[in-house]
C-alpha cells in the first residue's frame, strides 16, 4: 500500500485534468513510476491526477505524421501500422523495453517523457524524432519541441500545472532508422542509447541526418552529424562524425550502473553502431 | 464512494466472480485482491514492476498489479492464475511447467505463466529467444530460467509448413 | 503367473507432489496466511551507516491514524534477551557482540532496525515510521575491511578495542618449507564483491500471542522452525513447548531465511507486547541489505614446473560488516576449509580475518563460503597453467586427487568420501567439444575478437556439523502408516522450494511399495515434526531423506512380518512389498493388498499371534558416520558429510568497446551420487549456475561514501533474466557417497561456484591476448572496459 493518503481523480477530459492539477499534485499516467515512487514514500502528492478516462490514447496516421496521444502504451505502438510506417524508431524502441509485455501494456511513451529520467530509452528517441509536445495548461495550450522538454534529469520543462496531452511526430516514411541501447543485462536500465534517423536521396546523398544520445547526460544530446550532408555516407564517414561524440557531452551522466567515465567511453560506439544501421536502413528504404 | 474511514467501494470482477470490497483508497490492485479480496496468487515480490510476481489480467491484458492503483481499475475484470485452470483441468501451460519442474518455490509462477501464455497467445509458435524475451519482465532466482523455456516450448504449435517454392 | 515390479520411483524423473496447488495460485506462503485483525508493523531504520541514538521522538507518529504502538529499541530490550548466536566468535577465541532485536544506543550500518511502528494496516504503519523522530548523532564510518583493521579506525564496538570479530588459520603454516623447489612462485590478490541471496519472496513473519495459554504462534519465512523455536523461546523468556513455529510454504531462501537473523525476534515480541496478532512484510529494499561474499584474498602459490601446485599460502579478509548472531561469519570458515579441496595439494594453509564494518552483517548464502574458495582455487590454476605454459584443463588434470586416493584428507582436515574429477572434466570437454571451440577462438581472435573460454572445477563439502553452531549434520524423520495404508512422512528438514519433499515421498514409497499418491510429507511444524535442523548446507535428502528411508525400513519389516504371518509362510520367506502389495517372493501368486497388511497390523495383531509390534510407525535419526569432531594432532576435524562436485566451462564473447559480455555456452559435469530425482537435480545445478553467473558479472551492493546503500531494488541489483543467460548444458557422473545408505550427495548449492570462477576465468581468457586482467569481481562491464582502457586498448 501506499503510505501517504491522497485523492485520486480522474478526470474525463483534457480541460478536466488542467482544472484538477490547478489544486495541486501529480499526474498520473501508466503508473509504472510514480506509483512505485509513492510506494517507497518517496513522494507523497496531494492528490493524484489520473490521465486514464481523458481521452488521450490516440494513436493515428496525419497529413504529414502521427499524431500520439500522452497515454498511448508501448504496446500501442508496437501494434499500430502507422508508427511502423511514420516511427519505425519508436517502434524499435518500444520493443526494447525492459519489463517484458506486461510492462509494455501499461506504461506509457507520455509517462517516461514527463519522468524525464536520464536512463531512459523515451527523451533521446522523441528528440531524435523530431517530436512536438503539445501541452495543455491554465494558460492555454503550447506546443514544446521534444529538443526543449527535457530542462534537466527528472525535470521536464512543463509548469507544474500544465499537462502533457500528447505528440505529434513528423514522419519519418522513407528514411533510415537506427537504434542501439546499451545495457548491463536485462535487468538493467540503459547505459547509454543511440537514435539516429538518416534520409538518403534517389542517388543515394544524405539529406537529412540525426544523431541524439541518451543515457550519458541529463538529458538528450544532439549530436552534428551535418558533415554527413550532401554526401554518399561510407562507414569512414560514420566513424568520423561519432567518433568524438564524448567531448559533446557537457558532463557525462553517472549512476550507481555505470560511471560518468564508462558512459563517456562507449558514447562513441554506441553512436556510431545506431548511425550505421540508420545509414544501413536507409540504403535499404531507397533501393 | 468514500465510505468508512475514508474507504472507498471498490467493485471488481475476480476470477469470474463479482465482487465488491471496501478498500483502502491507498490500496494497489495487489494489496487489494491480496488482503480485501482473498486473491492469493499474485505475489508482492518487489513493488516496483521488476519481479513480475504480481501478475494478472485486467480486461484481458497482462499487467503489474503492484503498479496499479486499485481505485483506478474500478469495474474491471481481473484474472489471477487461480482461475485458468477451468473446472479444474490444468492448462496445457500449467500441466507443462508442472511436468517439466519449470518452478520450485513457485514465487514467480503467476508472472512466468501469464508471461508465456500471453507470449503464445500473439507467437503460437515462437523460438526459444522469443522465449526467453517474453519471460524477461519477471524474475526467477531459483530454476535458471531453462525449465521454464522448455515449458512454454512445449506448449507451442507446431510451426506452420510452409508452402512449396513460396 | 508373475507380477510385473513397478519401476522404481527413485531415481525417476516424478513431478513434483503439490505442483497444481502451485500452477493454480493456491500454494500458502507465509504472506497469505489469513489472520483477521493482525496489525502491521513497519521498522524504522537508521539513515546513517554510524550513528548514536540521541533520542527517539514517538509523539507525532503515536498520534498519527491507526497507530497502536511504536516500539524503541530501549523498550524492546526491555521485553527480551540478547539474542543467541548460532555460531558465537566469543566462544572461539573472537569477539562476543551482544545484538538484540532492534538496535540499542548506536546504529551500526544504514537500514538498521532502531523502533518498530505497529498500526492496524501497512500503509499507516509506513507512514507513522517515517514521522518517528530520532535525534541522531553521527560517528565516523568504516567501510572498508582493511581500513578497519588500520589502528586508530572508528571502531563499531568500542569495547572490543578493535573491529576483527574473529581470526583464525587453517590448515598447517608451512609454505616456506613446501615451496622450497618450486619452479614458480606466484603473489596475488584476489577481491570478491558484495552480493546477496534475494530470493523472490522476501522475510515475512505472522506472530500471534495468547495470554490466556501463554503461546505464541509464530508463521514465519524460515528454513529451521526447530531451531528457530529454541532461539525465540531464549530471547523471549519462554518454555520452548510455549513457541509454535510454523514455515509455510517458502518462496526460496538461498541461506537468507536461517535462523537468527534479527527480524526472526521482533514480529513475535510485538505481538506479546501488543497481545494481539502482530504481521510484517519485509520491503525489498531490507531484503537487499543482506550481505555476502565481500573478501580481499592474498595468495601465494608455490608451482612444479608441469603445473603441480606444491603449496597455496592465503590471507583472507572479510568485508562481515556489523556483528550478527547469525552464522554468516562462518562463511569465512568454511571458505578456509574448502580452500584447495579436490586438488592433491600437499600445503595449504589459510588465515582469515572477519571484520567489522558499517554495512549490514554478512547472511549465511548459498554456497556458504566456498564460492570463494572456489574463484581463488581456479584463478590460481589458470595463473600457473599460463606460467607453465600448460593448458589449463591439463593443468587441473595434473592436480585432481585421484580417483583410487579416497577417502582423501585435505590439509584442512575434511576427508573426500569419493569422486572423479578427471572424468567429469573429459566429459565437459567432450560436450564442449573442446577443439572445435578452441579453433573457433583462434578465427575469432584473428579477426580481432575477444572470445574466451573458462574452465572451472567446484567442490561442495555439504551437510556441514559445524562444531559450536546450533545444527548438526544429523536428522530425523518419522515414517507412519495409517490402517488404510496411507503413508505420513514427518521430517525435521524442511524445503525452500526445491521439492524434496516429493524426493522423500519417492524414496519412502520405494521401501514401502506404495504409489506416490498414498505418502504424504510434512514439514515446517515445530508440533507435528521431530526436532530437526531444516534447511541448511543441502542436507535435506542426506539427513532427512536417509533418515526416512530408515524409519521406512522399520515400518516395511512391520508389514512384512504380518504378512508373513497372515499368508502363514515361515519367518525366512522373503516378502517383496510393490504395487501397493505384499506378495511372497517365491510365489507372487501369493499376494496381499498392502493396506490389507496395514490394517491386520492395527486390528488382528492377537489373531495373527504377530510377534512384532504392532506399530506401523518409526521415527530414526541418520548420522552420518563420517564426521569426526574429535580434533586431530593439528586440531583439525572433519565436518561435512558428502562432497558433490561439478567441472564448468564457459564460452563467452567481450565486446571491445564497450566491455558487454555475452555468454555463448555453459556447460556443467555434475557428480551428486546417487540421484533420487534427476529433474530437480538438475534444476538445482542450473539454478546454481545462474546465480553464479550473476554473481560474476553484474549482481553487486553498491554502497554511496557515507556508507547508504544504493542498490534497494531489482533495478540497480541486477538479478539475471532469462534473455541474459544460455541454454545451460548438463552431463552427470555417479559416485555414490560411500557409506550411506542411498549414495546421494547434497545438491542445494552446485552449480553457483563453478559458474561464477568459470565466468571470470572465460573473461579472462578473452582479455588475454591484450594483456589485460581482472582479478576482482564483478566482471562487469564498465570494470571490463576499464581493465582494456589500462592497458592501453
Amino acid at each position: 500500500m501506499i503510505p501517504a493518503r491522497f485523492r485520486h481523480v480522474a478526470p474525463a477530459d483534457l480541460g478536466g485534468c488542467v482544472a484538477a492539477l490547478a489544486e495541486g499534485g501529480r499526474v498520473l499516467a501508466g503508473g509504472t513510476w510514480v506509483l512505485p515512487e509513492m510506494s517507497r514514500g518517496e513522494s507523497a502528492p496531494a492528490q493524484l491526477v489520473d490521465l486514464r478516462r481523458a481521452g488521450l490514447a490516440e494513436l493515428t496516421a496525419t497529413a504529414d505524421g502521427l499524431q500520439m496521444g500522452a497515454m498511448c502504451t508501448y504496446a500501442d505502438l508496437l501494434g499500430s501500422g502507422p508508427v511502423a510506417e511514420h516511427a519505425p524508431l519508436l517502434r524499435t524502441m518500444a520493443g526494447g523495453i525492459t519489463g517484458g509485455w506486461a510492462l509494455r501494456n501499461q506504461a506509457t511513451v507520455g509517462g517516461a517523457a514527463m519522468a524525464a529520467r536520464p536512463q531512459s530509452d523515451v527523451p533521446a528517441a522523441l528528440v531524435a524524432c523530431a517530436a512536438v509536445a503539445r501541452v495543455a495548461g491554465p494558460r492555454g495550450a503550447r506546443d514544446i519541441p521534444a529538443a526543449e522538454l527535457f530542462a534537466g534529469a527528472m525535470r521536464p520543462s512543463l509548469a507544474p500545472d500544465e499537462v502533457l496531452a500528447g505528440f505529434r511526430v513528423p514522419s519519418a516514411a522513407g528514411a533510415g532508422s537506427g537504434y542501439v541501447k546499451l545495457k548491463r543485462g536485462g535487468s538493467s536500465w540503459p547505459i547509454a542509447t543511440a537514435a539516429a534517423v538518416v534520409r538518403l536521396d534517389a542517388v543515394g546523398l544524405c539529406t537529412e541526418a540525426t544523431l541524439v544520445l541518451g543515457g550519458v547526460a541529463a538529458v538528450p544530446v544532439r549530436i552534428d552529424v551535418s558533415a554527413l550532408l550532401g554526401r554518399v555516407v561510407v562507414d569512414d564517414d560514420v566513424r568520423a562524425v561519432t567518433a568524438a561524440v564524448a567531448d559533446a557531452l557537457p558532463e557525462p551522466w553517472g549512476d550507481v550502473l555505470a560511471p560518468a567515465s564508462y558512459r563517456a567511453a562507449v558514447a562513441a560506439p554506441v553512436a556510431r553502431r545506431a548511425l550505421s544501421a540508420a545509414v544501413a536502413d536507409a540504403e535499404e528504404e531507397r533501393a | 464512494m468514500t465510505g468508512e474511514e475514508g474507504r472507498v467501494e471498490l467493485r471488481l470482477t475476480v476470477d469470474g466472480a463479482e465482487r465488491t470490497a471496501s478498500i483502502d483508497p491507498r490500496s494497489l490492485l495487489l494489496d487489494a485482491l491480496r488482503d480485501e479480496l482473498g486473491a492469493i496468487a499474485p505475489k508482492a515480490g518487489c513493488r516496483t514492476g521488476d519481479c513480475g510476481a504480481c501478475t494478472v489480467r485486467v480486461d484481458g491484458a497482462i499487467a503489474k498489479s503492484c503498479l496499479r492503483l486499485a481505485v483506478a481499475d474500478d469495474g474491471c475484470e481481473v484474472r489471477t492464475t487461480a482461475s485458468m485452470a477451468v473446472g479444474g483441468e490444468l492448462t496445457p501451460l500449467q500441466q507443462a511447467f508442472w511436468d517439466t519442474n519449470a518452478f520450485q518455490c513457485g514465487f514467480c509462477l503467476s508472472g512466468m505463466l501469464f508471461a508465456a501464455e500471453d507470449l503464445l497467445e500473439r507467437t503460437p509458435s515462437p523460438s526459444e529467444t522469443e522465449v526467453r524475451e517474453a519471460i524477461s519482465g519477471n524474475l526467477c532466482r531459483c530454476t535458471g530460467y531453462d525449465a521454464i523455456v522448455a515449458a512454454v516450448l512445449s506448449c507451442a504449435a507446431p510451426p506452420v509448413r510452409s508452402s512449396r517454392g513460396a | 503367473m508373475t507380477t510385473a515390479v513397478p519401476p522404481r520411483l527413485t531415481g525417476s524423473p516424478v513431478r513434483r507432489q503439490d505442483g497444481d496447488v502451485f500452477v493454480t495460485g493456491r500454494a500458502v506462503y507465509t504472506a497469505d496466511v489469513r489472520a483477521d485483525g493482525a496489525a502491521h508493523v513497519a521498522l524504522v531504520r537508521s539513515p546513517h551507516a554510524h550513528a548514536r541514538i540521541v533520542a527517539i521522538d514517538a509523539a507525532a507518529a503515536r498520534a498519527l491514524p491507526g497507530v497502536l504502538a511504536v516500539v524503541t529499541g530501549d523498550e524492546a530490550a526491555e521485553h527480551c534477551e540478547e539474542i543467541p548466536h548460532g555460531l558465537d566468535a566469543g566462544h572461539l577465541g573472537g569477539h562476543h557482540a551482544v545484538v538484540r532485536p532492534l538496535a540499542v544506543g548506536t546504529a551500526l550500518y544504514a537500514g538498521e532496525p532502531v523502533a518498530a511502528v505497529v498500526a492496524t494496516n501497512a500503509a499507516d504503519a509506513a507512514l507513522a515510521a517515517a514521522a518517528v523522530e530520532v535525534t541522531w548523532e553521527r560517528l565516523p564510518v568504516v567501510l572498508d575491511a582493511e581500513q578497519a583493521l588500520l589502528p586508530g579506525a572508528p571502531l563499531l564496538y568500542p569495547d572490543w578495542g578493535d573491529n576483527l570479530i574473529i581470526e583464525r588459520d587453517v590448515g598447517p603454516d608451512d609454505f616456506t618449507a613446501a615451496a622450497a623447489d618450486a619452479a614458480h612462485v606466484l603473489e596475488g590478490e584476489l577481491r570478491t564483491h558484495r552480493g546477496t541471496a534475494a530470493p523472490m519472496e522476501t522475510r515475512s513473519y505472522l506472530a500471534d500471542w495468547d495470554p490466556a495459554a501463554g503461546k505464541m504462534t509464530v508463521h514465519a519465512t524460515t528454513q529451521n522452525p526447530h531451531v528457530l523455536r529454541t532461539v525465540l523461546a531464549a530471547t523471549l523468556r519462554l518454555d520452548e513447548e510455549a513457541v509454535h513455529v510454523i514455515a509455510p510454504a517458502l518462496g526460496g531462501s538461498f541461506g537468507l531465511k536461517m535462523y537468527g537473523n534479527r527480524e526472526d525476534f521482533i514480529v513475535p515480541l510485538l505481538a506479546r507486547m501488543l497481545g494481539r496478532p502482530v504481521r510484517w512484510v519485509e520491503e525489498r529494499s531490507a531484503t537487499l541489505l543482506a550481505g555476502t561474499r565481500e573478501q580481499v584474498l592474498r595468495y601465494r602459490v608455490a608451482a612444479a614446473a608441469d603445473g603441480r601446485l606444491l603449496a597455496l599460502d592465503v590471507h583472507a579478509i572479510a568485508d562481515h560488516g556489523a556483528a550478527a548472531p547469525t552464522h554468516g561469519w562462518g562463511m569465512a570458515h568454511v571458505g578456509a576449509l574448502a580452500t584447495g579441496l579436490g586438488y592433491a595439494l600437499p600445503s595449504c594453509h589459510v588465515r582469515y580475518q572477519v571484520v567489522a564494518t558499517n554495512k549490514a552483517p554478512w547472511v549465511g548464502t548459498k554456497p556458504f563460503g566456498k564460492d570463494g574458495a572456489t574463484l581463488l582455487l581456479e584463478r590460481v590454476v589458470d595463473r600457473v597453467a599460463q606460467v607453465v605454459g600448460v593448458h589449463p584443463a591439463e593443468v587441473r588434470r595434473r592436480n585432481f586427487v585421484p580417483p583410487d586416493s579416497f577417502p582423501w584428507l585435505h590439509t584442512s582436515g575434511l576427508e573426500l568420501d569419493s569422486g572423479d574429477y578427471a572424468t567429469a572434466l573429459d566429459l565437459t570437454l567432450k560436450r564442449l567439444d573442446h577443439p572445435a571451440v578452441l579453433a573457433e577462438q583462434r578465427t575469432a581472435r584473428a579477426a580481432g575478437r575477444l572470445l574466451g573460454i573458462g574452465l572451472a572445477f567446484e567442490l561442495m563439502p555439504e551437510s556441514a556439523d559445524i562444531p559450536g553452531a546450533l545444527v548438526s549434520a544429523f536428522d530425523t524423520s518419522t515414517v507412519r502408516m495409517s490402517p488404510t495404508g496411507r503413508v505420513t512422512v514427518l521430517t525435521g528438514v524442511t524445503s525452500p522450494g526445491t521439492g524434496n519433499e516429493t524426493a522423500i515421498a519417492q524414496l519412502v514409497a520405494d521401501e514401502l511399495g506404495v504409489p506416490m499418491s498414498s505418502v504424504q510429507v510434512v514439514q515446517g511444524d515445530t508440533e507435528r515434526c521431530p526436532y530437526g535442523f531444516g534447511n541448511i548446507s543441502s542436507r535435506s535428502i542426506i539427513t532427512g531423506g536417509n533418515a526416512a528411508v530408515l524409519a521406512a525400513r522399520d515400518v516395511a519389516a512391520t508389514l512384512r512380518a504380518t504378512a508373513r504371518a497372515m499368508l502363514q509362510v515361515e519367518p525366512t520367506e522373503e516378502v517383496v512389498l510393490a504395487g501397493n502389495a505384499a506378495a511372497l517372493a517365491a510365489d507372487p501368486s501369493r499376494v496381499l493388498p498392502l493396506a490389507v497388511v496395514a490394517g491386520a497390523v492395527h486390528t488382528l495383531s492377537y489373531r495373527l499371534a504377530l510377534d512384532v509390534e504392532p506399530r506401523l510407525e518409526s521415527t530414526r535419526t541418520y548420522r552420518p558416520g563420517n564426521v569426526r569432531q574429535v580434533p586431530d594432532a593439528l586440531g583439525r576435524m572433519q565436518t561435512y558429510t558428502t562432497y558433490p562436485y561439478a567441472v564448468h566451462a564457459s564460452v563467452l564473447e567481450v565486446d571491445p568497446e564497450t566491455g558487454s559480455v555475452t555468454l555463448l555456452r555453459h556447460v556443467v559435469t555434475h557428480d551428486c551420487g546417487t540421484v533420487v530425482n534427476p529433474m530437480f537435480v538438475d534444476g538445482q545445478v542450473t539454478g546454481g549456475v545462474a546465480m553464479g553467473i550473476g554473481a560474476a558479472l553484474g549482481e553487486e551492493l553498491v554502497f554511496d561514501p557515507d556508507g547508504v546503500p544504493l542498490t534497494t531494488g531489482f533495478k540497480t541489483y541486477l538479478l539475471p533474466r532469462a534473455i541474459d543467460l544460455p541454454t545451460v548444458e548438463l552431463e552427470h557422473l555417479c559416485t555414490p557417497a560411500p557409506g550411506t545408505p542411498l549414495g546421494a550427495k547434497g545438491v542445494g548449492e552446485s552449480g553457483f561456484s563453478g559458474a561464477l570462477a568459470a565466468v571470470v576465468n572465460a573473461v579472462n581468457d578473452a582479455l588475454a591476448p591484450h594483456g589485460a586482467a581482472l582479478e576482482s569481481t564483478p566482471v562487469s562491464p564498465p570494470r571490463i572496459l576499464a581493465a582494456l582502457q589500462a592497458v592501453g586498448r
